[in-house]
């Protein structure tokens, strides 16, 4: 019987390990007509209605009446032009003609009016104006349809950019019952099929719009980053990022920039804000917000933390918002200040502690990693920066589960909030988060108080010219009253693989790329 | 290496992971909680031997830190799980009856789930705001001790179950000794002989437990280093500096695997000498003598 040598066993399996890795290489290379994105969860069977269904997929299958642009600006999509009436109360919409659904359904003006009756008026969609708002729905023409409203809403327009479930499904695509059966919509790509581990999308050639380059898309489901981005750099994926796509770190963007990737970072949407609890005595002192305000290093956690891919900010909305209100310059980090803020405030002591009335300045930080990832590597920075001005801050470190049931009641004295970004703001986040009469369920609010409800309700009902100075009104009272403490603005951050060509940001987060893009 | 050396060799790092956590304050070389932007991510150099992490913090003295966090909530929650579960199991084992079935009950309820699995329920239920005056490292020490006592509760009422059976009981209780004085003059050190060679196996388990909810940000607050929160924060660094994962990582495998060791040697009686006790010796010196005399008798013979 032949005997293998050491040498031989070893030389084997070497090049048994350079053999497995060519099937690699020849997929890697067998995808030249195919755009392979990663996304971080199962798109699921995009039902319109139910909040199942990963967002980012949606907005590649079905179209809305308008579409939202670069910098907000409103696009036609399915409509071609609208006319607001004088009152606000009736918005008259164009329809696009010619447009079919990929099963071959016309688009017309009773299609336009059956989708949108399966959403305006209903219960479950309140929390969207224009559907609380809803009286009825006229058709004046095969193309023309009129809403019309039982009082003005000012954001109804941008409101028709969401996400879900303002979209248009094909009639055929209901089962008896109504429900939706397949994911049918009039969009640049058709689902041909789903499952846990991959979406794929065939070219609509019927498609009213920009035809793509390429003829198919497979949206890959990565969930672990690092995954990813390894899929990335061996070619099996060709593009990662977006926060509501397939989140890439800002350390990993860095790693992969060096080593041949195309990154690409704008400014974001969503401002990472730090919400004081309205109900926490401690909170209550003016002197105790203007000192967490003066006292955080901004450019340091933009710098350290985001590797600068993050803006400082101190403002609400970032300008990448429509009527995001004046800029505020961000302060440098002032201890004496934060010192002196607390001084004013008649507490007394310093750099190792303060106390007013017997009570110590300690504040509860609630912080979870499950709910905001590397909140709590902020926390720690924060953390660090306030025990120099004197604070006593405890983090608490909790479960996605808690900290839905702590946040709705304030139960913190502070913790982190998001603004939602475009398409939803500024009117989503004002609504949900500075309004102490809607209810957000476990989103909790960033601030309320009796004076600052008129206040906000006044600039979500404003329309017009009138629009941007209520809105003005509302970003000073919350800098005034120092309400808030924004941290930073997150850069929206994407790696594309270099065999892709002329990729471009898509208006949000909530989109996926494919536009304007060519496969080498 | 002689195999029988190796209980020794594997017992090192947990005597290592033990000295450094008692002399950790003198161990460290700076404050581990001192954050210096000047100084993120640096490798090894004489000022910070074993470099710094993404926050500039001397790596060190955080793992050093990090064992001295461990070592106590680990000794607490085995004092403190060995009390509860020998009280409960002993109840159990020596008063018998309805009690023992109420209490087996118990046991088994809580043995049904893994302990790691109760922690963290029991974690989600402290951190409500009910709770708020236990801190984060305290409630992790009081969820892993409810979570961790009924296995020593389950040896304990075996052994006493057992010891009862024994004839000198019986002639104690003839010889009109109280319950107290059986219990703890008779019992309780067979009891404890047991339970505390499967605790110190247990050992490991338990700060992998912590650190596992650390891992999971519900452990250890910052800036308390630990390592399972040094794991997990060292992660989105791991490829360009993979020192934040495999320090730590090391550290942790090295004193759970160093434990579980321990507790297999105990169970394999490979118990190195200096811990089997004098009274050992003196066994092994007497049966030595034996053996001597029972030669040299058959030799005369």
């Amino acid at each position: 019987m032949p005997k293998l040598s050491r040498r031989q066993v070893m030389a084997s399996s070497a090049a048994f390990s350079f053999l497995s890795t060519l099937p690699h290489i020849a997929l890697a290379g067998g995808h030249g007509d195919t755009l392979r994105v990663a996304i971080a969860g199962e798109t699921g069977d995009l039902d319109l209605l139910q909040n199942v269904s990963t967002l980012s997929s949606y907005t590649v299958v079905f179209d809305g009446l308008i579409h939202y642009g670069p910098g907000g600006v409103l696009e036609p999509g399915l409509a071609t032009a609208w006319t607001i009436a004088e009152d606000g109360k009736s918005i008259a919409f164009d329809l696009r003609e010619g447009v079919t659904f990929s099963d071959g359904a016309p688009f017309d003006a009773e299609t336009a009016k059956w989708n949108l009756e399966r959403w305006m008026g209903v219960g479950d969609f309140s929390w969207i104006g224009i559907a609380d708002a809803y009286e009825s729905i006229e058709t004046s023409g095969p193309n023309q349809i009129t809403v019309r409203l039982s009082r003005p809403v000012p954001a109804a327009l941008l409101e028709l950019t969401i996400v879900r479930p303002v979209r248009f499904l094909s009639p055929n695509a209901v089962d008896a019952d109504g429900k939706q059966a397949s994911p049918v919509g009039t969009g640049p790509w058709i689902v041909e099929s789903y499952s846990s581990s991959e979406t794929v999308l065939t070219r609509n050639d019927n498609y009213w719009g920009e035809r793509p380059s390429f003829s198919r898309i497979e949206l890959k489901v990565v969930p672990d980053e690092l995954a990813r981005a390894n899929a990335l750099r061996a070619g099996e994926l060709d593009v990662i990022g977006g926060d509501w796509v397939a989140p890439l770190s800002p350390r990993r963007a860095k790693a992969l920039e060096g080593e041949g990737m195309t990154i690409v970072a704008e400014p974001g949407t969503a401002t990472t804000i730090l919400g004081y609890s309205p109900k926490s005595p401690m909170m209550q002192n003016r002197g105790v917000r203007e000192a967490v305000f003066l006292g955080i290093d901004r450019a340091a956690i933009a710098q350290v933390l985001f590797e600068g891919f993050a803006d400082p900010s101190v403002d609400i909305f970032p300008t990448t918002v429509p009527t995001a209100g004046v800029r505020h310059a961000v302060p440098a980090r002032d201890v004496a200040a934060a010192q002196a803020a607390l001084s004013a405030a008649g507490w007394s002591g310093g750099g190792s502690g303060w106390t007013k009335g017997g009570d110590a300045l300690e504040i509860d930080f609630l912080v979870s990693e499950e709910s905001f990832p590397g909140s709590r590597r902020i926390a720690e920075m924060i953390q660090a920066m306030l025990t120099e001005v004197g604070f006593k801050v405890d983090i608490s470190s909790v479960d996605n589960a808690t900290m839905h049931e702590r946040r709705p009641n304030f139960e913190y004295d502070l913790t982190f909030f998001a603004t939602y970004g475009a398409p939803y703001d500024p009117h989503g986040s004002l609504g949900a988060s500075f309004v102490s009469t809607v209810d957000t369920g476990p989103d909790g609010k960033i601030y309320i108080s009796d004076e600052l409800d008129p206040v906000v309700l006044a600039a979500l009902e404003a329309s017009g010219d009138a629009q941007e100075a209520a809105m003005q009104g509302v970003y000073d009272w919350l800098y005034d009253a120092v309400a808030a403490c924004p941290l930073l603005v997150t850069q929206r951050i994407w790696a594309v693989h270099p065999r892709v060509q002329g990729f471009s940001l898509p208006a949000t987060d909530y989109d996926i790329p494919y536009k304007g893009l060519t496969l080498g | 290496m002689r195999f029988a050396r190796l209980p020794w060799l594997v017992l090192t790092p947990a005597l290592i992971f033990v000295f450094v956590g008692v002399f950790a304050p003198l161990l460290m070389t700076h404050d581990p909680a001192v954050q210096d932007y000047t100084a993120i991510l640096q490798g090894p150099s004489t000022a910070h031997w074993l470099g710094t992490d993404y926050l500039g913090r001397d790596l060190w003295s955080r793992i050093v830190g990090g064992a001295r966090t461990s070592l106590v909530a680990m000794a607490f929650v085995l004092v403190a799980a060995l009390v509860i579960g020998v009280v409960i199991g002993s109840v159990a084992g020596y008063v018998g009856g309805l009690v023992e079935t109420v209490l087996i009950s118990l046991i088994d309820i809580a043995l049904a789930l893994p302990s790691l699995v109760i922690a963290l329920a029991l974690m989600g239920v402290f951190s409500g705001e009910n709770f708020d005056w236990l801190s984060d490292y305290w409630k992790m020490v009081l969820a892993l001790t409810l979570a961790w006592w009924a296995n020593y509760a389950r040896m304990s009422r075996a052994v006493v179950v057992a010891e009862l059976q024994q004839p000198y009981i019986e002639a104690a209780r003839v010889m009109g000794a109280s319950h107290l004085w059986i219990f703890t003059r008779h019992i309780l050190p067979h009891v404890l002989g047991l339970v505390v060679v499967y605790a110190s196996a247990d050992a490991g388990a338990l700060v992998l437990a912590i650190a596992t909810l650390s891992f999971l940000g519900l452990g250890v607050a910052p800036p308390t280093p630990e390592w399972g929160q040094m794991l997990v924060d060292g992660m989105s660094y791991i490829e360009e500096y993979p020192n934040l994962v495999i320090i730590p990582g090391l550290a942790l495998t090295a004193v759970v695997v160093s434990f579980n060791l321990l507790g297999e040697a105990f169970a394999l009686q490979k118990v190195p000498r200096a811990l089997r006790g004098r009274l050992l010796g003196r066994k092994r010196a007497e049966r030595k003598a034996e053996d001597q005399a029972r030669v040299s008798v058959e030799g005369q013979a």
